[in-house]
């Protein structure tokens, strides 16, 4: 045997994959968020639609609440001494604004956890195309 | 002993620290959400652009921030994004003795990440953006104030 192949024999068995996936809060619903309308809608009607928000934020007589949902992808490739690993993250968020009688005067939405992919760190993702085709597959997302 | 036989030795200890699991090598990538365009935040336009269109245009932001506070509580605010696309090498050596205890590691991670930050006046309307390092974005703000004295 040669020593490159006894190298490999030692090394074989510290080899591995493993693959991990985190998610916090639910997914925001782009049909619920669109329902929002600025200058109608008030804070009793955005908690009964989307529920309590993650934050609140006092802005003088104003307010503004968060609600965000993450979704990570993990993936590592043990190789022994050298080891791979790559961690995707993308988050859902909506932002809404009140007036000082709690009136909604605007909102602001960003729709990410669909596009979180395991992959390895030397790998291409998140082009245009892959976004837009997983954007695509989300329900509701695109009207 | 020669630079030819030395080699060898080298790795064979390597080999043999590894297979203890006292020094591993790291090849790592951490991506967090999406970067936004210079290109867009530069169509922003101060004085013109107001809270509505900057959101339409780069999306909800991370974090939300109180800014210029007047006595009569009318309020201006600070919106922030963030992401974060790094990758880098680590090592991390340890000791699985009990007499030896502890581990150190090192990686090329950088400590700050990106991010753009846009300030709004009390009227709404978009008086500044910035984009730059979290820590500095956020440099203009303050701890919270001592409880004054009773």
């Amino acid at each position: 045997m040669s020593r490159g192949a006894a190298v490999l024999c030692l090394l074989l068995p510290l080899w591995g994959c493993a693959f991990a996936r985190q998610d916090t809060n639910e997914p925001l619903d782009p049909a619920v968020v669109r329902s929002l309308v600025p200058g109608t809608t008030t804070a009793r009607e955005v908690v009964e639609r989307l529920g309590a928000p993650t934050e609140v934020v006092q802005l003088g007589r104003r307010s503004a609440w968060r609600y965000d949902a993450a979704t990570t992808k993990s993936t590592v490739l043990f190789l022994g001494i050298v080891n791979f690993a790559n961690q995707d993250t993308r988050s859902d968020r909506l932002w809404v604004f009140f007036d000082e009688r709690d009136v909604l005067t605007h909102a602001g939405a960003w729709f990410g956890t669909h596009r979180t992919q395991y992959a390895l760190p030397w790998e291409d993702v998140h082009e245009d195309a892959d976004n837009a085709a997983r954007d695509a597959e989300r329900p509701g997302l695109v009207p | 002993m020669s630079r030819r036989r030395a080699a060898p030795a080298t790795a064979a200890g390597a080999l043999a620290l590894a297979l203890a699991g006292c020094i591993s090598g790291e090849y790592a990538r951490a991506t967090f959400d999406e970067p936004i365009p210079a290109a867009r935040l530069e169509q922003l336009q101060p004085g013109q652009d107001d809270l509505g269109g900057c959101l339409a245009a780069l999306g909800a932001p991370h974090r939300v921030f109180e800014y210029r506070v007047g006595p009569d509580l009318s309020a201006g605010m600070a919106l922030l994004w963030v992401w974060r696309a790094q990758r880098g090498f680590g090592v991390e050596l340890s000791s699985p003795s009990d007499e030896v205890r502890g581990s150190l590691s090192f990686d090329l991670d950088g400590i700050d990440l990106p991010g753009c930050m846009l300030w709004f006046g009390p009227d709404l309307r978009l008086e500044a953006c910035r984009m730059g390092l979290v820590g500095e974005l956020l440099a203009w703000r303050r701890r919270p104030a001592a409880v004054p004295e009773p």
